[in-house]
């Protein structure tokens, strides 16, 4: 019988379960995780945020001091947003153990570093 | 001495000891099938996952019992319990130690077949008790699969007790130790009916028509949970020890002593070697349907098993 | 008299033989069927409805989540009739992808149902080695798209990824491997005695009943009747390639089995030819954002039979009406031909025969009040 030959030799092989998570199958590159901003490329063009389609993506406030609010438990992975970037400020990581029971702490927000503020001219140079 | 027998009875080789060996057995069964398939089986468990069995019985007793409120309500408490003592009665006629088993008499090989037929009465009790549709649908079934494999086997648990001019199971282990043979190299064919029809018996694929879970979710177990659940595996594991003991005891020289290793030890290996048949057997073939498995029976087992007899009749394998 | 004769068995919407919820009434006589009223829409989630109120490049993320076994053959007859509306020409490039990762479906999901009917036929051990051997179309998706079974690889325009020469090393290394193990499933399932008790003359299917009833895919191509939207109507470069149709003439579950364990075979030769006639150009070009008013059908041969998407637009960036006909809801009405007068135990294996894909299927639910018994159809 055809399938007593297969039996046996699957005996003398190790199992093919992934002994997780003791054991990891590496992820390959390219592979469509959790998306990651990086601030210093981003100019805040909104891009993103009409891109998602289910809407995981808000821009909070305006100006430099604007912060982009991501809601991973709306994500889908789709890789739009980070397709349709223009500075490549979006990079889709290797993180795809995203379970959680708490779903406040699956809002992540984004800001860019805040500029050091100019010196002030000092008040002779001003007026005089 | 009183208090010798009880420890016997009750220790070793009696209630606890066979207690674990069906835990150990269940352990066997499901590491050899899941290796097969490609899997590891019970892992973390203990070492190798042998406490696994153990730890679901443990986890079965806490649950819900979940009681149907349309059930006999008489026949659903009594028949998980008696399904589970059945069996634990029947070993005691086993040789498991020694030769002679604990409690041997002439004829107790048909107080064993009869003790089979009683098991799958009680099943078939059991998923009648239950009102439940699918239920009611395996119990038909478990008990048309009684009709259809009893007949072979009973004839050919006879053979190695015409040989043995004995008509019990501990009589037919020391005929063997006396002529320094196993049964299975006199009846060959007998061992090999034998084998299936205890497939039959144990509800093993490729005979596990009552309870084929695509089909009927699960047969006549359905509507148990809890505590009754526990207590049918429970039993379902004793009469694999039971169904393996005999096997061993009427084919397979039983618990003899060979050179220093003691009986008991040659009775757990050899015993473990059929549950891995069993096993290896379970996972090599798809499930039969019930009119396919009783014509199967009354066409080639009755007359296989028949021929053995006549067999043993004119003298070979005696 | 008192007692009915029958006995009234549901299957479903939990059971241990739909890996999906539907609902079937069996009236049993003893062991026999004599009786098969499905109830269906378990799995209805509104999609059609959620089309029209997302554009129609978001809309492609809802088609592919039609179903999660056939998402490449959904996206991509969405991506076709929006193209056609749009009346975009998609490059070659992007139509030889397109079927290659098609293929590569067909290949996942055939060898995901022989391990199903497998399993309901109580061969435990088949359905776990035919799983095993998903697992390399599996990560082969995950390398080429980057997610195993959610691919987004399909846009409106083309693809969005190519496929490198290292990755066709890669798709052809696999599929050797693969090919073997095709083989090998094929020669099992032709020749182990257990399987084939349970799986010949079991939900039977006379060719004429299955041209009247509208069966679709292997369903119909195992009563003999070569019908495939590849060699009908080709979509997506399938008219430049060479393939056979299979088909069989054993007419029940055995010939399903038999017909699409050779159309993997089939299969790995597309996926190859293919490989080596990949032209060269862009993958992906742009599309609209308007679509033109307009109607459109497309179809495509899922793993499962023929899926047909209707979309009407009028002129904005929203669809005004989509509808998607997956091939299970037109396998249905054979299954209720298949499924009277056989034995209880049969009732799983004709169920995967078909290859049900219920949450594929659970567009809309039909509710006709019957005629004299006033019972809802």
């Amino acid at each position: 019988m055809s399938i007593v030959g297969e039996a046996l030799r699957q005996l003398r092989r190790k199992p093919c379960t992934v002994r997780y998570p003791a054991e990891k199958v590496p992820v390959p590159p390219r592979f469509r995780g959790m998306p990651a901003w990086e601030m210093s490329k981003c100019i805040l063009c909104v891009l993103c945020q009409n891109a998602c389609p289910p809407g995981a993506i808000r821009l909070i406030g305006k100006g430099p001091e604007a912060e982009i609010e991501y809601l991973m438990d709306r994500c889908i992975f789709c890789e739009e947003c980070a397709e349709v970037c223009p500075k490549r400020a979006i990079v889709m990581s290797a993180h795809f153990e995203l379970a959680g029971f708490d779903r406040s702490k699956m809002v992540f927000r984004f800001r860019k570093e805040r500029q050091p503020e100019p010196p002030k001219p000092s008040a002779q140079t001003a007026n005089g | 001495m009183v208090a010798y027998e009880i420890f016997q009875l009750v220790v070793f080789p009696g209630a606890l000891f066979v207690i674990c060996l069906a835990f150990l057995y269940e352990w066997v069964d499901r590491k050899l099938f899941a290796r097969v398939q490609g899997r590891y089986g019970p892992l973390y468990t203990g070492p190798a996952g042998i406490l696994q069995p153990v730890a679901d019985f443990l986890k079965l007793i806490s649950k819900e019992d979940i009681v149907p409120r349309v059930c006999d309500a008489n026949l659903f408490f009594a028949v998980p319990v008696m399904y589970a003592a059945l069996p634990l009665t029947a070993l005691f006629i086993m040789p498991i130690a020694a030769p002679e088993a604990l409690i041997s008499f002439e004829g107790d090989l048909i107080f064993i077949l009869f003790s089979f037929g009683l098991m799958t009465l009680l099943i078939f009790l059991a998923g009648w008790s239950s009102m439940s549709r699918f239920s009611a649908i395996g119990s038909v079934r478990s008990a048309l699969q009684m009709l259809s494999y009893e007949i072979p086997l009973g004839l050919v648990l006879v053979c190695p007790a015409i040989a043995a001019r004995s008509l019990s199971v501990s009589g037919i282990v020391q005929w063997q130790a006396a002529i320094a043979m196993w049964g299975a190299a006199l009846q060959p064919i007998g061992l090999a009916v034998v084998m299936v029809c205890m497939l039959a018996e144990l509800e093993l694929v490729p005979f596990d028509i009552p309870e084929a879970e695509t089909e009927i979710v699960a047969g006549w177990r359905t509507e148990f949970t809890g505590r009754r659940l526990a207590l049918f595996r429970m039993g379902r594991d004793l009469e694999m020890v039971l169904v393996s003991a005999l096997v061993v005891s009427l084919y397979l020289g039983g618990a003899q002593q060979l050179w220093l290793i003691p009986a008991a030890a040659m009775f757990v290996v050899k015993t473990a070697a059929v549950v891995a048949a069993f096993s290896f057997a379970r996972a090599l073939f798809a499930r039969f349907r019930i009119d396919q498995m009783i014509a199967g029976m009354w066409k080639y087992m009755l007359p296989i098993a028949a021929a053995q007899v006549v067999l043993v009749q004119m003298g070979l394998g005696a | 008299m008192g007692y009915a004769s029958t006995i009234k068995v549901p299957f479903g919407p939990q059971h241990p033989a739909l890996k999906e919820p539907e609902h079937f009434l069996f009236e049993v006589d003893g062991d026999t069927v004599v009786g098969v009223t499905p109830r269906i829409g378990y799995v209805h989630r509104g999609i059609e409805k959620a089309l029209e109120l997302s554009t129609y490049g978001h809309g492609i993320y809802l088609a592919e989540r039609v179903c999660g076994i056939c998402t490449i053959a959904h996206t991509c007859c969405y991506a076709q009739a929006i193209e056609e509306l749009m009346g975009i020409d998609v490059p070659p490039r992007a139509n030889y992808i397109r079927m290659i990762m098609s293929e590569l479906e067909r290949l996942h999901s055939h060898s995901l149902w022989v391990g199903l009917v497998a399993h309901e036929a109580g061969f435990d051990t088949l359905f776990m080695y035919a799983w095993r051997d998903r697992e390399a179309i599996l990560n082969l998706f995950q390398e080429l798209t980057g997610g195993r079974v959610l691919h987004a690889i399909n846009t409106l325009g083309g693809v969005r990824r190519d496929i490198s020469s290292e990755m066709a090393d890669r798709i052809r290394r696999t599929l050797e491997h693969f090919e073997g193990r095709a083989r090998e499933y094929l020669r099992i399932v032709r020749t182990e005695p257990t399987f084939l008790r349970r799986t010949r003359d079991v939900g039977v299917l006379k060719p004429a009943d299955a041209a009247r009833l509208n069966a679709v895919g292997p369903t119909l191509r195992a009563s003999g009747i070569k019908g495939d939207v590849r060699r009908d109507d080709p979509y997506a470069a399938y008219d430049e390639m060479p393939f056979n149709v299979i088909t069989s003439d054993s007419c029940d579950v055995f010939g399903r089995t038999e017909v699409r364990a050779e159309e993997m075979v089939e299969s790995i030769g597309i996926i190859r030819h293919a490989l080596e006639h990949l032209p060269e150009g862009v993958f992906r070009v742009r599309a609209p954002r308007n679509v033109p008013a307009g109607e459109c059908v497309s179809r495509v041969e899922a793993p499962r039979g023929e899926d047909m998407h209707y979309a009407r637009s009028n002129g904005t960036a929203k669809p005004d009406r989509y509808k998607i006909r997956a091939p299970t809801l037109a396998n249905i009405p054979a299954l209720c031909k298949m499924l009277v007068g056989i034995h209880v135990a049969d009732i799983p294996i004709i169920l995967a025969g078909i290859d049900p894909c219920f949450s594929c299927m659970d567009r809309m639910v039909f509710i006709r009040s019957g005629g004299a018994t006033g019972r809802a159809r």
